[in-house]
């Protein structure tokens, strides 16, 4: 086959769309110069390697771990991140005005921001209406006079742009509070390098770095007192957020700490981040948390995402923020129809590009043109709020609906703007293994530089799921495209490595942040959970699938039911064989796997990896590459095992198989992956305390009580199977299974790496590992417990503790000890949250609402 | 006349607080009929980091933080205040002007009506129901003065609410203080603003003191007085005029001014943040006493 019949048959599914401006294909309906270059490289690859990279791709992606959430997905959280194989083409000419256009429009934004917050000569010379600054709710009045260092108070600009049928390219949204995707865009570009280098091929497309250089060039300019070597973190409002993803992945690429409100603080009128060493000074935040959120003292008041006290501080000039707060207000389509002028008054010149028609209905005039026209336009709200009609198509509207619209916006005129309707360009998109048209928006991106602006030399294209949808939002499942500029790098670029090297030196040396060592702590603790708890289920079902293989007398019977009843207190899954339900005993696995698969049911193991995924994902940032591939397949797999209808009992001992070895996998990564030496030590102290409180939940639950000699055995024996320490008892003992040496192995002996001394070893060497909060010599609660336990446990006796009690039927000693041991325990995890985990106090307001004449 | 306000907030913690962050306007400010002479702010225990600024609306801020442990927190602003009354010098033409006509005044985007301007969109402490719209335009019929429709106004929420202490909270909204009759001063404040407000016209939230005078032959007791809230609308040729519709009385030499804004949101005397979260009480006492 030549290279243009197989070019034809790639194209059979594509024709330009009727008014629209095809990025494909000229008037002639031929493909466009970059277009044709490009299709070059890709018709190389026969169909299924087409679909065999689509694959790579998606699985790259996947385990990469690049969600986008979706609010009230019935899915769960995390919703993988889709990345089409043909990237969105911007020529050299084209990308050039696109560019000074940006540029521009960065730089008037800029003084608009800085004339609102200052002396508003706009206002009062009638080139803005005070109305839509006003009325619009991210004006905020508290931030009048808030100064930062450096030329520019907008940092952050990005916009999206949009083609319509003539070719031109509009602004259609601008985006100055906290412009999400420069991340995605990053990670689309990786991707696409590494599954496709050969479509770069014979086309010059443009490097991401010079941004991500001057952005941290930017951020740097604005800390106070010109600090060489300023702390910039990042604030996002955390894992459910619809972009977290990102916030993480540029934590890491970029070398600065992820925090949430609450492990920031305000002390001394400066900004501190709570860390398990103490307070550490904040130069500057960069913000992904709404302005309102940021300070519940003085903004919004029911706000968790914040930092009490941030504006005073902003305030002092002791922290600088990017972008400032209150520069939400010129995400404002209102501002549309004066940007001209105000260009022209504040710029002397005209908009190089060109902004959507609007008309903003606080003029009697344009309001009519609205309410005339309703049905050929999109409405607008000044601001976003959570209201549902924050932007309609007219045309979509019902008649009643069309008749309630204009009655608010008669109600509300200046809250209002009509946008005329475009009809984004088409442009190629791979969907299910066709060339088929699509309508996109590209996002771009700006930050400034050098008393300028930059512009991020690719970006963000978003195409519709469907042909003729024009709503186009990751929301409504969009997918992405790399954005490719095609053009020579211009010879100003600076050698990216090197400015690297001289930031990464540079760069803190990062002491955990308390949220994240408590996060850490808590993955530690839920993956014991989940394996202690795999490990059990699967002694459990072994036995009974074999016992059942051997047509069992009675005493294996009673083995069976003991152990059932103890499965039950070990995963807390009450009442299950508990409530003496005869028919759960005869059919036992029914409720196994219910307790196996029930998401629903707390303490399932489906229950418990959602809990640890949860965890997980918290923490992103401290992940390897390799642990995300093991975390996905320890989901995939699971997520299949539990949707195969009639699972057999060999399906669910292999899918336990399958878990524990994954996260075994899990733990092996971490300790060779997370570098810092803090969170390694935080994560594996929870391991210890889960591993030691599952002991003795274990020995609690199977040992406490006598019973006849074969069911004691079983049960023993039991234990040591799903602690894993079997083969430790035969070789150490060459003896027959009995209580003593069991003890002794499971709680005394310190060779063995599951007893309990084992654990208390490394959990005191942890503790005491923790920095200091008070100087001198007295121990610390947590110090004190943990001395406590060890000493009750170096002071036990394995006859003493095997020594039954005829009248009660039990092992008083044993119950004795485990209690004793259980409570001291369970105070070290408060004990330590106390010192440690800071961000955990609570936040309250206070009002003086006595106002009573 | 000269007074004094003493006005004293103190929460009791039942549990230490380590760190906490205020935000207080509580010094009173300074306009053609009264001077604030002096303001004296004490605060136990005394605190880390102080602030002092004017906001947006150009009140006196202060920011204040503690960061040792207190189980009690006292802020007692001392004021001399002097009220000076002013004379009335065009009273006939503002007495004219209709409202209609401050309405389409007020489209002007001259400076001083820029600052007035500020005040007529809603807030969510005055959001206007359509009942709330339906009582406004029983005062504001076409064409009555501006002055008489707002007089009109004050008289009948006077007249149709009870003043009930303890049946609205702060965050009680206007729609329910409308349908129960019931509120306090600060409730029928919002009402009175959200009404002027549904017409296209500019009104402004107050907070103050009332000197209350103590029955014929008795002492007057200390602490007795509380803080108070009103509201303002702007009459050109005029500025702003005051009315208590609490009282039914247009606010003369008696109201002493502390703040103004949007809404008691833009104003509230005394808030913070506290890292805490155990129960807390809070106790408030104000003294206003006649010096000459």
């Amino acid at each position: 086959m030549t290279p243009d019949v197989k070019q034809d048959a790639l194209f059979e599914h594509y024709s330009s769309i009727p008014h629209f401006y095809d990025e494909l294909l000229d008037l002639d309906g031929k493909p466009r110069p970059n277009w044709q270059t490009f299709f070059q490289s890709f018709s190389k690859l026969d169909n299924d390697e087409i679909i065999n990279r689509n694959q790579d791709m998606l699985r790259l992606l996947k385990e990469n771990g690049v969600t986008y959430n979706i609010y009230d997905d019935p899915a769960g959280l995390n919703r993988p991140w889709k990345l089409d194989l043909i990237p969105f083409l911007i020529n050299k000419e084209e990308w050039q005005k696109i560019e000074s256009g940006l540029t521009q429009r960065a730089h008037l934004l800029d003084l608009i921001l800085k004339d609102i917050y200052g002396s508003q000569e706009l206002i009062k010379l009638g080139l803005l209406p005070m109305e839509l600054v006003y009325n619009h709710a991210g004006f905020l009045r508290q931030c009048r006079g808030i100064k930062q260092p450096g030329k520019r108070n907008l940092i952050f600009y990005a916009a999206d742009i949009g083609r319509s049928a003539d070719g031109r390219i509009w602004i259609v949204n601008d985006r100055t509070q906290a412009p999400s995707g420069s991340g995605y865009a990053l990670e689309n570009r990786m991707a696409m390098a590494r599954i496709l280098p050969e479509f770069f091929n014979g086309l010059k497309v443009r490097r991401l770095s010079t941004y991500f250089n001057a952005l941290r060039n930017a951020l740097s300019e604005i800390a106070p007192a010109k600090n060489p070597n300023p702390r910039i973190v990042i604030l996002t409002p955390g894992p459910s957020n619809e972009t977290y993803f990102e916030h993480s992945y540029l934590a890491s690429f970029l070398g600065y700490t992820l925090v949430q409100g609450n492990d920031l603080m305000v002390k001394d009128n400066y900004v501190w981040l709570k860390t398990l060493s103490g307070l550490e000074k904040v130069d500057v935040i960069w913000r992904r948390v709404d302005d309102v959120y940021c300070d519940p003292l003085e903004l919004r008041e029911d706000s968790q995402l914040g930092v009490p006290g941030l504006l005073q501080v902003l305030r002092s000039g002791n922290v600088s923020i990017a972008n400032p707060l209150g520069s939400s207000v010129l995400e404002n389509p209102g501002l549309m129809p004066f940007l001209n002028n105000i260009a022209k008054h504040l710029l002397g010149e005209e908009l190089i590009m060109p902004t959507i028609a609007s008309w903003w209905c606080g003029q009697p005039e344009q309001m009519d043109y609205v309410l005339e026209n309703i049905q050929s336009l999109v409405i607008k709200k000044i601001y976003k709020d959570s209201t549902p009609s924050t932007s309609v198509d007219g045309n979509a509207l019902s008649a009643k609906q069309i008749t309630e619209l204009k009655e608010q916006i008669k109600a509300h005129s200046s809250l209002y703007v009509g946008q005329e309707k475009i009809n984004f360009s088409s442009t190629p998109s791979l969907i299910n293994g066709r060339i088929e048209p699509r309508n996109a928006l590209f996002r771009s991106f700006l930050v400034s530089h050098n008393g300028g602006y930059i512009a991020m030399t690719g970006g963000l294209t978003r195409t519709t799921a469907d042909l003729g949808n024009f709503v186009i939002s990751n929301q409504l499942g969009g997918i992405s495209k790399d954005t490719w500029i095609i053009s020579p790098e211009p010879g100003r670029t600076l050698n990216v490595r090197k400015e690297l090297e001289r930031n990464y030196a540079g760069a803190h040396s990062g002491a955990l942040p308390s949220h994240t060592a408590e996060n850490l702590f808590w993955v530690g603790r839920y993956t014991e959970r989940m394996l202690g708890n795999a490990r059990f289920l699967r002694t459990v079902m072994q036995f009974i699938a074999e016992g059942n293989n051997l047509l069992a007398d009675n005493t294996d019977t009673q083995s069976e039911q003991n152990l059932l009843m103890s499965l039950t207190h070990f995963t807390t899954t009450y009442p299950g064989f508990t409530d003496d339900d005869d028919e759960k005993f005869e059919n036992p696995w029914k409720e196994l796997r219910d307790v196996l698969f029930n998401g629903n049911r707390m303490g399932s193991l489906s229950y418990n990896l959602a809990v640890f995924k949860r965890a997980v994902y918290a923490v992103r940032d401290h992940w390897s590459t390799d642990t995300w591939r093991v975390l996905r397949s320890i989901e995939e797999e699971w997520v299949l095992m539990a949707s195969a209808a009639h699972t057999g009992h060999h399906r669910m001992l292999s899918a336990l198989d399958n878990l524990i070895t994954s996260t075994v996998a899990f733990i092996g990564l971490n300790r060779e992956s997370i570098s810092r030496e803090q969170g390694w030590v935080m994560l594996d102290t929870g391991r210890k305390m889960e591993q030691s409180l599952l002991l003795i939940t274990m020995l609690l639950s199977t040992l406490v009580k006598k019973h006849d000699d074969q069911t004691e055995y079983d049960l023993q024996e039991s234990v040591l199977v799903s602690n894993e320490s079997l083969v430790n008892y035969r070789y150490k003992y060459r003896a027959h299974i009995q209580l003593p040496l069991v003890l002794d192995l499971m709680l005394l002996d310190p060779n063995n790496p599951r007893s309990l001394v084992y654990q208390l070893d490394r959990l005191k060497a942890y503790l005491s590992q923790l920095p200091k909060s008070q100087p001198g010599h007295t121990l610390a609660e947590h110090e004190r417990l943990i001395l406590e336990a060890y000493t009750l446990l170096k002071l036990a006796d394995k006859d003493e503790l095997a020594k039954p009690d005829n009248e009660t039927s039990r092992y008083e000693n044993l119950h004795r000890f485990l209690t004793n041991m259980n409570t001291v325990l369970l105070a070290i995890p408060g004990a330590v949250s106390k010192i440690y985990f800071k961000h955990a106090e609570t936040q309250k307001q206070l009002f003086s609402a006595g106002v009573t004449i | 006349m000269l007074y004094k306000v003493i006005h004293t907030t103190t929460y009791t913690y039942f549990e230490p607080v380590s760190l906490c962050h205020n935000i207080g306007r509580l010094i009173p400010r300074s306009f053609d009929t009264q001077v604030c002479r002096k303001s004296i702010v004490t605060i136990s225990p005394l605190p880390d980091v102080k602030d002092e600024y004017e906001d947006f609306f150009g009140n006196q801020v202060m920011y204040f933080a503690i960061q040792q442990e207190h189980k009690k927190l006292t802020v007692t602003v001392s004021s001399e205040i002097e009220k000076i009354t002013r004379e009335d010098p065009e009273i006939n033409l503002y007495h004219d002007v209709s409202w209609e006509d401050v309405k389409e005044l007020a489209r002007q985007s001259t400076p001083a009506w820029l600052e007035v301007h500020q005040y007529i969109p809603e807030t969510i402490f005055t959001a206007a129901t359509p009942e709330i719209k339906a009582y406004a335009r029983q005062s504001f019929k076409p064409g009555v003065a501006m002055f008489d429709a707002t007089h009109n106004l004050m008289q009948r929420i006077y007249q149709d609410f009870e003043f009930k202490p303890g049946f609205t909270t702060i965050s009680t909204p206007l729609s329910e203080v409308m349908k129960a009759r019931k509120g306090v001063c600060q409730d029928f404040a919002h009402l009175a603003i959200a009404c002027v407000r549904s017409l296209g016209l500019p009104a402004r939230y107050v907070s103050g003191y009332l000197e209350t005078l103590p029955p014929p032959g008795k002492q007057k007791l200390a602490g007795a007085d509380a803080s108070h809230a009103w509201f303002s609308v702007y009459i050109p040729y005029r500025g702003w005029v005051d009315f208590d519709p609490t009282n039914n009385q247009i606010p003369g030499s008696q109201h002493l001014t502390a703040c103004w804004g949007r809404d008691y949101g833009d104003i509230a005397p005394l808030k913070g943040v506290i890292i805490n979260s155990g129960p807390h009480k809070l106790s408030v006492s104000v003294d206003v006493k006649r010096m000459s």
